[in-house]
């Protein structure tokens, strides 16, 4: 296996807390079905740069690669699935949300109008994130010889998925791909940045809204249940027919 | 007048353009974002719209959005106050849902489009379900039933409309049913419960019914209450979803039908569990049928009139649309092919230029094809590029060809002209095959769909054959036009259409008039006389969690990584190679190990 993937050295660096998250099997399958999806997702993206680029090359070359990644995502639900039922406690899984980090999706990005050198770039740069990644996963659940099958299997994917569009980047832009590698590691970044703000944010907005649910709702509360209470039951007339205003959103 | 109908924000965004009182595009975001049931503002769908009329926002006379937005947004914290404190949870994403996009509609529509709020309008939402069936029905005068899950308030009403000769339109909804009393809900709510995704598996709640049998229809009925004006009330206490968005049954659900299925879990028909969520299934179908048969037949008694429109996400139940075809007393049941709220785009634009502008009603052509063409020269260059097998062929010679590939138990994957506005293949863009065989039918599930074997595939007939080989009564040949109806194969046909036949027996037919899509009904009765058979299966062109293909290029990378035989878009004919030289490409053209070294060192 090629040296790169060894893992970036902040994913070195949070080791103990990929240990951690791998370490328990309730966290483990969460994190293979948040994969799943993550997979998929990209899969289909990298499907719709195939249904677009004039390239017939990089057409072939996404198709096999969106291929992957959508059996990716099959593999990991599968695996994760198979988990959900040994444990059997999959009401919390499926309503306790994702707080855990993703894979390596391609963070929303848009497809349709962009140039190829843009999307091999992000790719190649997304791919090799999780190559480093992968590797680090594979060796945690060294206790799980079918998890760890597929992350080597999948592990072989992305090798050569972080190579094709590293060999295609310097084939369709020779004079600017290094510029368009740095370019995509920038937005990487700032993507993350808005990622974990738009989280904060969120965390925010609910701790205010939360507060002014107990502050601000409880008066109202009376003559909501009092409205609810004089509803009738059945049928009800629709008065508003002919007399509603055609640009009144109520 | 042009007028530019949008519906968006909730599920399967879409939208629609009337030109002169006639639909001139109609589309669903998803089919152009290729995001399944994607629910964000439909501005590709928008853009597509105006550019197929070649009109400018500027030239638009009107833009109605299809419900009001601020009624629900009031229907939201009105739940969140009447279930307090317990909606604590739910609130904040509620409110941050609603404030995020959901009420500023008008601000939205004014700066996506430039058009002044004066030419923006708004509809009711179950007006416009009801528009949606009502004037594109070829019926004068009609009762109008509409189903969903919720709107602003309303999930259900009745009412009736007329399209008169002179060109005066009138609709009036007389009555509503008002959220959280929902038949909609309950349905998706044993959807979740049986471990499917609500909003999008209701139709796996059908499939599996059919292997249940109705034992617990007592215990579905304590949840669903009749009231003496011939309505129905749910029992809140056994529903959660009024309070909160992670769960809409209660525990006291559970104590009723035992423990939900775990969605992991593969159904085994076999086993008592297995059996029991068929029952379940089984009971929930029942009951909801017999709640919109005896609200039909109520309507039917009190206007007297021979014609239904039923719109509403209800009305995909092919099952209970033909029950309430042959027992309400409505002699004929029209169902529009986009019945659920991405129809309602259509039916805002339509509803606003008959109703609010007053503008002469005009018949809406009868067919569902109203999204962007296949171009199949673009699929020719595309296949070609890749060294596959491509023919061009006239029409006489292409469907003999498909014909005899078909009846050698080949799949086909079909293209050709506008994609169907709705949420079902009704001929333009399908997956074809012989109907005859559970080995094809367990192909297409297994290297296609990958779906569950409980789920049917459906046939399509050419009209004149339909009572042939189904049991059809009278109008079950228009609820068949765009398979919004699950009728009996006859008994002598089912062994030999067994790739079609449900478990009981059944079939949501497409009964294909030469007219709709003439091409297909050439194919079939090509199809036919080798066969002596006119009925192939007919399923959506997509696999599993993607929206139907729009696009030449969408159907050939389908194509391309399933089990799809050929290939055919307008006279383009596509054959798969025998063996994948792509394989090597992972060998060759990409594979370096330069490309290692230098991308490790940028
Ligand atoms: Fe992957
Ligand atoms: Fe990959
Ligand atoms: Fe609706």
């Amino acid at each position: 296996m090629p040296s790169v993937t060894k893992g970036a050295p902040l994913d070195r660096i949070m080791r103990p807390v990929h240990r951690w998250v791998w370490g328990d099997v309730d966290r483990r399958l969460r994190k293979l079905l948040t994969f799943a999806d993550v997979e998929t997702d990209g899969g289909r993206d990298i499907l719709r740069a195939a249904e677009v680029t004039p390239d017939p090359l990089l057409r072939r070359l996404y198709l096999e690669h969106a291929i992957d990644e959508l059996r990716h995502g099959e593999l990991f639900r599968e695996r994760g699935a198979a988990l959900v039922r040994a444990r059997r406690t999959w009401r919390k899984v499926l309503f306790a949300g994702n707080p855990l980090p993703g894979g390596h999706g391609l963070d929303d990005l848009s497809i349709e109008g962009q140039p190829d050198y843009r999307l091999l770039a992000f790719l190649h740069v997304a791919e090799k994130a999780a190559a480093g990644r992968f590797t680090i996963y594979r060796e945690l659940v060294d206790d799980d010889p079918e998890t760890r099958a597929i992350f080597e299997q999948i592990l072989r994917d992305e090798v050569f998925h972080m190579n094709y569009t590293y060999t295609q980047l310097t084939r369709v832009s020779p004079q600017g791909y290094r510029r368009h590698v740095w370019h995509a590691r920038a937005k990487r970044l700032w993507n993350r940045y808005l990622r974990i703000a738009a989280a904060m944010a969120g965390l925010f907005g609910g701790v205010a809204l939360t507060a002014m649910y107990f502050v601000l709702l409880p008066p109202f509360v009376w003559f909501a249940r009092r409205a609810e209470r004089r509803e009738p039951t059945g049928w009800t007339s629709i008065s508003r027919n002919g007399n509603q205003s055609p640009r009144s959103q109520y | 007048m042009k007028i530019l109908g949008i519906s968006a924000h909730y599920h399967d965004s879409a939208a629609a353009l009337v030109v002169d009182g006639v639909p001139v595009a109609a589309v669903q975001e998803e089919r152009l974002s290729r995001r399944k049931n994607d629910a964000t503002f439909p501005i590709s769908a928008i853009e597509w719209c105006l550019d197929r009329a070649g009109v400018d926002p500027s030239d638009l006379d009107a833009v109605v959005f299809y419900e009001r937005s601020m009624l629900k947004f009031d229907r939201i914290l009105t739940c969140a106050l009447r279930a307090f404190p317990h909606s604590w949870r739910s609130f904040p994403n509620a409110i941050k849902n609603s404030l995020g996009e959901k009420v500023w509609v008008r601000g939205i529509i004014t700066s996506h489009l430039g058009v002044p709020r004066r030419k923006i309008f708004f509809t009711d939402h179950h007006a416009s379900h009801a528009a949606a069936a009502l004037f594109s029905a070829p019926t004068r005068r009609a009762a109008i039933l509409t189903a969903d899950g919720v709107g602003e308030w309303a999930t259900l009403t009745v009412g009736r409309g007329e399209r008169r000769p002179d060109g005066a339109a009138e609709m009036t909804l007389q009555r509503e049913i008002r959220f959280p009393h929902s038949l909609g809900m309950l349905y998706s709510t044993f959807t979740a419960y049986l471990g499917f995704a609500i909003n999008e598996d209701e139709y796996k709640v059908m499939g599996l019914a059919a292997y249940g049998r109705p034992t617990m229809i007592e215990q579905v009925r304590t949840l669903i209450r009749s009231t003496p004006d011939g309505a129905f009330v749910l029992a809140p206490e056994y529903f959660e979803f009024q309070t909160t968005a992670s769960r809409s049954y209660s525990s006291k659900f559970v104590d009723l039908f035992g423990p939900p299925r775990n969605p992991y879990d593969d159904i085994d028909l076999d086993s008592p569990e297995g059996r029991r969520f068929a029952d379940c299934a089984a009971s929930v179908q029942r009951v909801l049928e017999d709640v919109l048969v005896d609200i039909a037949r109520q309507l039917r008694r009190e206007t007297s009139l021979p014609d239904l429109c039923f719109g509403g996400g209800v009305a995909l139940n092919g099952l209970a649309n033909a029950r309430i075809l042959a027992e309400s007393g409505f002699e004929r049941v029209f169902v529009p092919p986009a019945p659920g709220d991405a129809g309602c785009a259509l039916g805002a634009a339509l509803y606003a230029d008959r109703i609010y502008f007053g503008n002469p009603d005009r018949d809406v052509p009868d067919h569902p094809f109203w999204g962007p063409s296949v171009d199949a020269q673009e699929l020719a260059r595309a296949s070609r590029e890749d060294s596959h097998p491509v023919e061009e062929l006239d029409d006489v010679p292409l469907m003999e060809a498909v014909a005899d590939e078909l009846a050698a138990g080949r799949i086909v994957g079909w293209m050709e002209g506008a994609c169907e506005f709705g949420p079902r293949a009704l001929g333009h863009r399908s997956i074809l095959a012989a109907p005859h065989s559970r080995e094809i039918r367990d192909r297409i599930n297994r290297d296609i769909k990958r779906r569950e074997e409980f789920r049917p595939f459906a046939p399509v007939v050419p009209a004149e054959a339909a009572d042939r080989f189904f049991d059809l009564p009278p109008g079950g040949h228009r609820l068949g036009r765009f398979m919004s109806g699950v009728f009996p194969v006859r008994p002598e046909w089912r062994g030999r259409l067994a790739g079609v036949t449900h478990v009981d027996g059944s079939a949501r037919v497409q009964v294909l008039e030469r007219d709709m899509a003439p091409r297909l009904h050439a194919l079939l009765e090509a199809y036919g006389r080798r066969t002596g058979i006119p009925v192939l299966l007919n399923t959506s062109f997509n696999v599993a969690g993607e929206p139907i293909v729009t696009r030449a290029l969408e159907g050939y990378s389908t194509f391309r990584r399933c089990g799809i035989d050929l290939l055919v878009a307008g006279p383009t004919v596509v054959m798969k190679r025998g063996a994948s030289p792509d394989r090597s490409l992972k060998e060759g053209v990409a594979w370096s190990s330069e490309g290692v070294a230098r991308s490790g060192a940028v």
